[in-house]
């Protein structure tokens, strides 16, 4: 069967690993499916090596060990395509290059047209309309994040990496970004994977969540949020929510104490 | 947030200068020309200065003169900056393409550049004849060292997840070249230039000095032979006013293209990711620099197949220093010249990091005097303190204390605008931590903002080493007749070339062994007291 180009990937990671030069064990051996279209949610402690699963998966990091399928296909070849996009904690913004010259960069690496109106569109729809001219520098940070959202929406991709795109910005800021952002890759049907360590922030955006332990990253809960979509921050006062937020934290809980007691046993 | 073009006020990025510092600036140059005017009339009738007035009536009297000269000079100046920045910008490209090449690339650039003017004058003028050969290729060896050092600082300075985006897209190195480091890089390269403009008209003013045709720096040279003041005054403050539009201009136009403002200190680059800076590797370094100085040194002659009489390669040199019969004189009239030359070298530099570093720190004491005092130390380090050189010697004689006072001014200035930078730079948040325990501006001074500008002040102290040589050379050269650049100066005139080559390799030797000796100590204060800047 030929796979439909226009339709969303899955990824498969088998036995994916990382261990950096030296001897530092970022991430044990890990078997992941991730379904097409679906959001999943990547959840650890700060720097458990979520991020640099994602890396691997955005082909930026050569695993040490396993591989990642991309529609199957090694994700070299997705890149080639330019058939995903990252966006990064940072925002990473070219500082010289004004929203709209940033947005027209991602499409120019990615060998797109450049339209004016579809990127006036897309600036609009992040809610940036007004600022397509402005310089990074002349932003808030919540703005910034939006301006990389839209650079990082901008190629259409079918396999968003959203590594805490919310990270850098206050917690009002990042509820509202949360709320704002997300509905318009719902929309598109794309395949995501956030990194969050924002557990409400996962369980409000995703389809699954896979908790993973202090470092080496290991799965440690693999969670389904069966909730409907399109949700709202009152959901976040439903039951059904607390009770998956309460089964994130209790996965997390039982993480760290494992990496407690291995550490106790030495 | 009212959406809208942005108003220029917005740029928090870029800092301007304020219209207040600009007018502090200003009024600081007023008070330094009246107090001039009043010495001048003072000392009147003495030969030791002329005051603006005259100053400006010689130019005026002599317009059609000191145009033409004027003309001569930057038009080779101008070919010296554009062949010296391109020449830098082609090194800085072979470093980035070739990561294991840039320590070779760095040492062979900085011997180079160490090579001290007033030798490479001569010879040059002996090599390609009268013409403005040797005044281009000065003004060319003056730049490219100063240009190539930010450079490669900037070709690297952008943060990681910028190329992560480029990679994410699928694309290479070459996509990474051209849209993030060329233009992340831009605001080190006006840096570069910026130092560069001054630097070209100072060496083609050297090369002038060597029997060129035309130029300001040959009517510099009839004007000290006659000891004519007016017009020696006349020529220096022509030079310096050249020098200092030409270092605001360029300045001027980093600010209309760029977003953000060039750095003011030129940061050692980073060595390449991946490579140990052990001493092994230094070592090796080191070696693999001397055997390319040696490989070009030599091949270079053979290539062009310079007559063996004033060419002399490395062989006839180490032949005239060790085995050769008259060896012996050789190695003593060196040393002795050598050691002239070090004893007002050694405390001219010192005195002009002290007093730079001095100053810078009492100036935050007194930050009044601060905001007067910056623009004008900005303008003045643009100063080609060499074609300076006759007033300094006019007024403090030929004698030692002329010397190492040019020594002392050449490291000054560049030092203090480093420091007052430094100074600047401590982080906010920690002096609000030295506040919450009410620290007295003493104690935040020890503790916290001295070590902040000690990376500025290194910086500075080891671009100063060169600067420094050629100081001293030039004044040696053109006035006080002893040391290593009179030496150098009394072998070219009489042909003795196995003397004028040693000279001309021990001093490039040894000035860049005193650049990488700072730097080592640089790197150390660098570790400790920067460590983002010394990864």
């Amino acid at each position: 069967m030929v796979p439909d180009p226009a339709a969303p990937p899955g990824v498969v990671c088998t036995g994916l690993a990382k261990t950096w030069a030296g001897g530092l064990v970022a991430v044990r051996p890990t078997d992941l499916v991730l379904k097409p279209g679906q959001t999943t949610a990547f959840v650890g402690p700060s720097g458990c090596g979520k991020s640099t699963l994602l890396r691997m998966i955005a082909g930026l990091e050569q695993p040490s060990a396993g591989h990642v399928l991309i529609d199957g296909k090694p994700p070299a070849e997705t890149l080639r395509k330019a058939g995903l996009s990252v966006a990064f904690q940072d925002p990473s913004l070219l500082p010289w290059r004004s929203v709209r010259g940033n947005i027209e960069l991602a499409l120019s690496l990615a060998r797109r047209p450049v339209n004016r109106a579809s990127v006036d569109q897309l600036i609009a729809l992040v809610g940036l309309q007004g600022f397509a001219e402005a310089r990074p520098a002349e932003l808030s940070g919540g703005m910034r994040q939006r301006a990389a959202i839209a650079r990082a929406l901008a190629t259409e991709p079918q396999l968003l990496l959203l590594d805490e795109p919310f990270g850098a910005v206050d917690e009002l800021t990042r509820q509202q970004l949360a709320q704002d952002l997300p509905r318009i890759w719902e929309a598109r049907g794309t395949t995501t994977v956030l990194v969050t360590h924002s557990v409400t922030e996962a369980v409000m955006l995703s389809d699954r969540v896979i908790v993973f332990s202090p470092r080496p990253a290991e799965v440690i809960a693999d969670i389904a949020i069966d909730l409907a979509r399109p949700r709202s921050a009152q959901d976040a006062r439903q039951p059904r929510f607390a009770a998956l937020v309460e089964d994130v934290f209790a996965a997390l809980t039982r993480g760290a104490a494992l990496r407690d007691a291995a550490l106790a046993a030495q | 947030m009212t959406p809208g073009p942005m108003t220029p006020g917005m740029t928090a990025a870029q800092p301007r200068p304020a219209t207040g510092s600009r007018r502090a600036g200003l009024a600081g140059l007023g008070v330094i020309v009246l107090g001039w005017e009043a010495l001048g009339h003072l000392l009147g009738g003495t030969f030791l200065l002329a005051p603006p007035s005259a100053v400006v009536g010689y130019l005026v009297e002599n317009h059609a003169l000191m145009g033409r000269a004027l003309a001569a000079t930057l038009t080779n100046a101008l070919a010296g900056f554009v062949l010296g920045n391109l020449a830098a910008i082609a090194l800085a490209a072979l470093a980035l393409i070739w990561p294991a090449a840039q320590r070779v690339v760095t040492g062979v650039a900085l011997v180079i550049f160490c090579l001290p003017l007033v030798a490479t004058g001569p010879i040059l003028r002996v090599l390609m004849g009268p013409g403005d050969g040797p005044q281009i290729v000065l003004a060319a060896l003056a730049v490219y060292y100063t240009t190539l050092i930010p450079l490669l600082v900037g070709l690297r300075a952008a943060p990681s997840s910028w190329f992560d985006l480029v990679r994410s897209y699928g694309r290479g190195r070459l996509a990474a070249l051209v849209h993030v480091r060329m233009r992340a890089a831009l605001p080190y390269l006006f840096a570069g230039l910026q130092i560069a403009a001054p630097a070209a008209i100072l060496g083609a003013m050297v090369g002038e000095f060597t029997g060129a045709e035309r130029g300001i720096g040959v009517l510099t040279v009839r004007a000290m032979r006659g000891l004519d003041v007016e017009m020696t005054w006349a020529i220096a403050t022509l030079a310096t006013g050249v020098a200092v539009m030409a270092y605001l201009g360029i300045g001027l136009l980093a600010r209309r293209v760029l977003t953000d403002a060039p750095p003011m200190i030129l940061a050692p680059p980073a060595e390449p990711r991946g490579r140990s800076a052990g001493l092994a590797a230094a070592l090796l370094g080191a070696v693999s620099v001397l055997a390319v100085v040696v490989l070009l040194w030599g091949g270079g002659l053979a290539l062009f197949g310079v007559n063996p009489f004033f060419a002399k390669g490395p062989e006839d040199v180490l032949a005239a220093l060790f085995w050769q019969p008259d060896a012996a004189q050789t190695r003593a009239t060196l040393g002795e010249a050598l050691v002239e030359t070090g004893v007002l070298l050694i405390p001219g530099y010192l005195a002009g990091l002290i007093a730079g570093a001095g100053l810078a720190i009492a100036f935050t004491l007194l930050p009044r005097l601060a905001i007067t005092a910056m623009p004008l130390a900005i303008a003045l380090r643009s100063v080609p303190i060499v074609t300076t050189a006759p007033l300094i010697v006019l007024m403090l004689g030929r004698g030692a204390v002329g010397t190492v006072a040019l020594v002392a001014v050449m490291v000054f200035f560049p030092t203090l605008v480093a420091c007052l930078h430094g100074l600047r730079q401590t982080p906010g948040q920690v002096t609000d931590v030295f506040d919450s325990y009410a620290a007295g501006p003493l104690q935040r001074l020890v503790r916290l903002q001295i070590p902040a500008m000690l990376p500025a002040f290194f910086a500075a102290a080891r671009m100063a080493v060169p600067a420094a040589v050629l100081a001293v050379t030039v004044v040696e050269w053109l006035a006080t007749g002893i040391g290593i650049g009179t030496l150098m100066a009394l072998s070219a005139s009489v042909s003795d070339h196995d003397m004028l080559w040693s000279a001309v390799a021990l001093v490039a030797a040894l000035s860049a062994l005193g650049y990488a000796a700072v730097g080592a100590v640089e790197a150390r204060v660098l570790h400790i007291y920067a460590p983002e800047q010394s990864r």
